[in-house]
């Protein structure tokens, strides 16, 4: 069997790529899988982020506690296979499904010191240190897109993973570049 | 009035006397300086009549000098109503006078005032109720005198920003008490958010000429340069509302024209400082007449010289200090009349460029500007939208706030009186007070927000307001002198005119506002609210506490319709073979969110290659659900009205949901993938709805169930392979599922390697017709699936349709579409559909509904044929009785179909009319009505189904 071809993004419009203090970056190709099961129990352990925070996981998958028992766990293929093998199925105490969503979202990153000023044009929420602090997740409307947020600095600039739907990543990728234009952002090469 | 740039610049001048700037003014050429703003400009070059009034059209000069000047609203370009007291100058600008003909001071309009006496209160109202027939005449003729600018609808829209911010502490109002109260909650530990209304802070600190006021501005500019606190000029907190949900427009910003701030705010300050009101009396709205704060601002702030010879009265300190000011530029101070001793202003006179002033008792003063400092307007507007009832100190002579809730507070004038000092401390107090309860809301959230950094501690306790209250100078009650004069600027009413509605019964202040108009122009009631009320409460004999004011609502000051608007998101969806369709000619229509292809130019030709060979049509928008876990049956037992129990792995099944009212709520096709996984399709336009349906009865009425649906519409792009030779193409391209009729029949299901991609479902399903197989490929890989389909279909004639062909397939076939051929009062039994409404199963949704539908005679759809093949009646054409205008139907939807070379139609029609071969009478917008049959089946096309199963 021929091997599967490569990844489409959905974002297919070309950007000049560049780097600087505020940078966007496209990393839908990264994978994610849905996990949904009990708040507490034996999978909310294993994954190990309670609702409205992330953490990461032993093979390097980040795990975002995205709702009342729903995590989304994203990274590497590998990484991500390692955090959710066997995680479902009937040999399970509790009612667990997983199921993969790669295809599904899209996923921005956010980067730089003025990401949270940036993001105030395009989302209602707080997005202050207390509010909003490393390992935060939410849902939230940006750019009337309803979206998974998780914030995960880099190198101790404030950084934000950005879900929506895939059908949207074009108009919201759009819509990012035009509310970061004011704090000179500038869009970074795909995240890998 | 003879108004000159001052030789010397003032100390606190903010015009740079080094950067000329030129402008026009009612097609004239103007210069003036970076700083100036409009008025200053022309001002400074000698003009002293800015416009003409609203409704006698009488000369009107500077009264205010700034944002509120209700003189002072020009056209500037394309932009009218521009506020020429406040817009700062820029090169270049046309600027010209409002709603004046020919010119400003030639203005045939002012014979209004000649008819001034009739055009009282209620005018309108009275002259032009009868005969009503009339009033659209009465309405043109009208609207030649509306009042404002020219909107040119050709210009381009400008761009306007939208923000959101959470500060701890809002400060409405830069002057020395809202900074001082900023600088104190920052230093307290608060996200603090200062906005001032001006282009700068400081107040009334800006135009001071004392030497003590410039050095505490200078201080206080200093400490806040030096601070954290975020600080908004030319801003208004434009309104307050629950919770301190504030709403601040931005006027001035490098990237917008405007910005709509949209702050949540856990404590607000209030802090507007006082607005000079006017004084009543005649002749008070003639060029000449200014308030002392406008001579004071013109002197200090843009060094012009307001006048040659003036007469100030004076019932308080800002008056002494304009008499002092203009006395210090060597304008001639011929009087001062101290209202505080009783003395009155009476009546203004004389020539256009001259004022005279006359005062109680007789005595004329000539002069060429009258000033005027009467007392002030408390601006208690954020206060009463956060629901305090201002109330009125007489001895004082303004409103005072009375209980705001807790997370508002006072500072400043609002608050009380003092020296510069006292007012100052006591808005440090309440920037500390601020900043204290902000940190026990916070606590409070942090405690509550599951993202949120943990709260510390215990939550903080509620500070008590331990600050001390401000002291109130006694101010005489000056509103109006013995004669009468305009009270309100911007609508023309006159204190008669309160009179006299009063004396109409129109004596609430509500009523009165209403009837005369007063407080309801650009000024918005700052500065004629308390004049109006006291107007009101002399006409009454009563006080002015007793008459009370108007509820002041949002906005504190007027907001554009495009502030409103902010940045329009309009989202759009695209398939992942959006590219493919770009590159190939494609006309696309937009189907809620969806960009979804139309057509590829000839719609008919779509049609024919999709009988005759085969076709692809991108429904990625179809929305898909995937369904997991044991319960799924019940589940689906529950949402469709047909039967799921015994529904086997790899098998599909089609089904129509109800609502609890038994209306139509949408259909589709679910398949059972595994034991315990399916996937259910959706309408198009119900994806997002029918989710929420499904998530409501599994979270709210089976909590139990053992069932989790995710949305998947895009994870997977969708492609229908259509027509006769869709077979040989699917084969072509597919790994690890037999395509044959006998592997793989209509109506089932299969997981299949599709061009290489593995992971994607096929199903044996389609809506036009023919053989379909319908081919959901996992999105990140959508777009080569489609264009190997399209490679290895060549020689097969392969070729896109769009929409459109769909639409008209569908119909030939007569499927119908929920929404389209169904309505909100559709019920189930009307599609036709009956024998698959099942109500021997325990429950459904809508069960007891369509179990009483099912014994009415309600509406059917059926298929129509036009008898003419070529008339194609418009959908929604009616059908009637005979010659009758009596509906007994509707057209639903309508095409002519290339297939069979004719009109063909679905419609609603009522239950007599159901049978095949009844002929109908259907209605066309022409007005023409047009005979019709209905047919024996749905389809117009294969009514066996023959080349669907094939």
């Amino acid at each position: 069997m021929a091997e599967s071809p490569a990844f489409e993004s959905p974002v297919v419009k070309r950007y000049k790529a560049a780097t600087g203090a505020l940078t966007l970056s496209d990393a839908s190709a990264a994978t994610k899988w849905l996990v949904r099961g009990p708040e507490a129990g034996a999978v909310a352990d294993r994954l190990g982020a309670s609702f409205g925070s992330s953490c990461a996981a032993e093979g390097g998958a980040l795990v975002l506690g995205s709702r009342p028992g729903e995590w989304i766990v994203v990274g590497v293929p590998g990484a991500v296979a390692e955090t959710v093998a066997g995680i479902d199925g009937p040999e399970q105490s509790d009612f667990v499904t997983a199921l993969d969503w790669t295809h599904g979202r899209a996923l921005f990153r956010v980067t730089g010191a003025d990401a949270p000023r940036m993001l105030e044009k395009v989302c209602s929420l707080d997005w202050s240190d207390a509010m909003t602090p490393d390992g935060a997740v939410t849902s939230a409307s940006v750019a009337k897109v309803t979206c998974d947020i998780a914030r995960n600095d880099v190198d101790a600039k404030p950084s934000y993973l950005i879900f929506c739907d895939r059908s949207f990543g074009q108009y919201l990728f759009d819509a990012l570049i035009d509310a970061g234009d004011e704090f000179g952002l500038s869009v970074a090469p795909a995240d890998p | 009035m003879t108004m000159s740039r001052l030789g010397t610049a003032r100390p606190t001048e903010v015009v740079d006397r080094s950067s000329k700037v030129r402008f026009r003014w009612n097609g004239k050429r103007f210069s003036g300086f970076e700083g100036d703003t409009i008025a200053s400009a022309l001002a400074a070059a000698g003009e002293h009549v800015f416009s003409r009034s609203m409704k006698y059209h009488r000369p009107r000069g500077i009264l205010t000098a700034d944002y509120w000047d209700p003189n002072l609203m020009v056209q500037v370009g394309d932009d009218p109503n521009v506020r020429a007291g406040h817009r700062l100058l820029e090169a270049g600008m046309d600027v010209r006078a409002q709603n004046v003909w020919p010119s400003l001071h030639r203005d045939i309009k002012a014979l209004n005032g000649l008819v001034g006496r009739f055009l009282t209160a209620g005018f309108y109202y009275k002259t032009f109720m009868r005969p009503a027939w009339l009033w659209p005449t009465y309405e043109r003729v009208l609207a030649t005198f509306a009042p404002g600018g020219r909107i040119d609808p050709d210009t381009p829209h400008r761009y306007h920003d939208k923000r959101y911010t959470h500060p701890d502490v809002v400060v409405a109002g830069a002057g020395p008490a809202g900074i001082e109260a900023a600088l104190a909650a920052s230093a307290a530990g608060a996200r603090v958010l200062l906005v001032e209304h001006e282009h700068a802070v400081g107040g009334h600190l800006r135009y001071s000429s004392s030497a003590s006021a410039r050095a505490a501005l200078a201080e206080l500019r200093a400490a806040l340069d030096a601070s954290d606190v975020e600080v908004l000029t030319d801003s208004t907190v434009t309104g307050r509302y629950e919770d301190n949900w504030l709403a601040i427009v931005q006027r001035s910003h490098p990237i917008a024209v405007e910005r709509l701030i949209k702050a949540r705010a856990k404590m607000l300050v209030v802090a507007p400082g006082l607005i000079e009101r006017p004084y009543v009396f005649a002749g008070n709205d003639r060029p000449g007449v200014i308030t002392s704060g406008a001579a004071r601002r013109l002197i200090n702030l843009w060094g012009v010289r307001p006048g040659e010879r003036a007469v100030v009265f004076a019932a308080n300190s800002a008056g002494d200090a304009a008499a002092a000011d203009l006395d210090r530029v060597g304008v001639e101070v011929a009087a001062v009349i101290d209202g505080r001793d009783h003395r009155r202003v009476s009546a203004a006179q004389g020539s256009p460029k001259a004022v005279e002033a006359v005062l109680a008792g007789g005595s004329r003063i000539e002069a060429d500007l009258l000033v005027v400092a009467a007392g002030w307007t408390a601006p208690t507007s954020l206060l009463n939208m956060a629901g305090d009832r201002p109330v009125y100190d007489p001895a004082a002579a303004r409103f005072f706030a009375s209980d705001p809730p807790g997370n508002v507070l006072v500072a400043g004038g609002l608050a009380g009186d003092g020296s510069l000092d006292e007012l100052r401390a006591h808005a440090a107090a309440t920037g500390r007070l601020a900043a204290q309860r902000a940190a026990a809301v916070a606590h409070r959230l942090q405690a509550r927000t599951a993202r949120a950094r943990p709260a510390e501690g215990a939550e903080p306790a509620w500070a008590p307001d331990e600050r001390t209250p401000l002291d109130r100078d006694p101010h005489p009650e000056l509103y109006r002198s013995d004669t009468h004069g305009m009270v309100d600027f911007s609508e023309d009413v006159g204190s008669k005119d309160l009179v006299a509605a009063a004396r109409e019964g129109y004596d609430s202040v509500e009523l009165a506002k209403r009837y005369t108009t007063a407080t309801m122009g650009p000024s918005q009631g700052k500065l004629e609210t308390v004049n109006t009320v006291a107007a009101i409460a002399e006409a009454r004999g009563e006080t002015i506490a007793e008459v009370g004011t108007t509820v002041w609502r949002p906005p504190f000051a007027p907001i554009t319709l495009g502030a409103l608007a902010g940045r329009v998101f309009e989202p759009v969806r695209v398939s992942s073979i959006q590219p493919w369709h770009e590159a190939n000619g494609v006309t696309t229509i937009l189907a809620g969110q969806w960009v979804r292809p139309d057509h590829y130019g000839d719609p008919a030709a779509e049609v024919r290659n999709v009988r005759t060979n085969v076709g692809l049509i991108d429904v990625t928008p179809l929305g898909k659900l995937d369904l997991r876990g044991p319960d799924i049956p019940k589940l689906l037992n529950l949402l469709y009205t047909n039967k799921w129990s015994k529904l086997a792995v790899g098998k599909v099944r089609y089904g129509m949901m109800c609502a609890e009212d038994g209306v139509v709520l949408d259909d589709g096709v679910t398949g059972r993938l595994g034991p315990d996984h399916y996937l259910m399709t959706t309408t198009s336009s119900g994806a997002g709805a029918i989710w929420e349906w499904v998530e409501n009865w599994l979270q709210t009425e089976r909590p139990d169930w053992k069932v989790h649906v995710t949305p998947v519409t895009t994870a997977y792009v969708s492609i229908n392979v259509a027509g006769p030779k869709a077979r040989e193409l699917v084969g072509r391209v597919s790994e690890g599922v037999d395509v044959s009729p006998e592997a793989f029949a209509y109506m089932e299901v299969r997981t299949a390697t599709v061009a290489g991609v593995d992971g994607c479902f096929m199903w044996r399903i389609g809506f036009t017709g023919e053989l379909s197989f319908e081919i959901h490929a996992p999105a990140g890989h959508g777009l080569h699936v489609w264009e190997a389909l399209m490679a290895a279909g060549k020689d097969l004639g392969v070729g896109p349709f769009g929409l459109e062909a769909q639409r008209i397939m569908r119909l030939e076939k007569g499927h119908f579409i929920v929404g389209q051929d169904t309505d909100g009062l559709t019920l189930g039994p009307s599609t036709g559909l009956s024998p698959l409404i099942k109500l021997d199963k325990d429950d459904f949704a809508g069960k007891p509904e369509l179990a009483w539908a099912t014994e009415r005679r309600l509406p059917v759809i059926v298929a129509i044929q036009p008898d003419d093949a070529g008339v194609v009646p418009a959908e929604a054409s009616q059908i009637v009785r005979g010659e009758t205008n009596e509906i007994l139907g509707r057209i639903t939807s309508s095409r002519l179909s290339p297939t069979l070379g004719r009109s063909i139609c679905l419609g609603q029609v009522e239950p007599e009319l159901a049978a095949g071969g009844t002929k109908l009478t259907v209605l066309l917008t022409s007005g023409e009505r047009i005979s019709a049959t209905v047919m024996d089946h749905h389809a117009h096309f294969d009514p066996a189904g023959e080349r669907l199963r094939g």
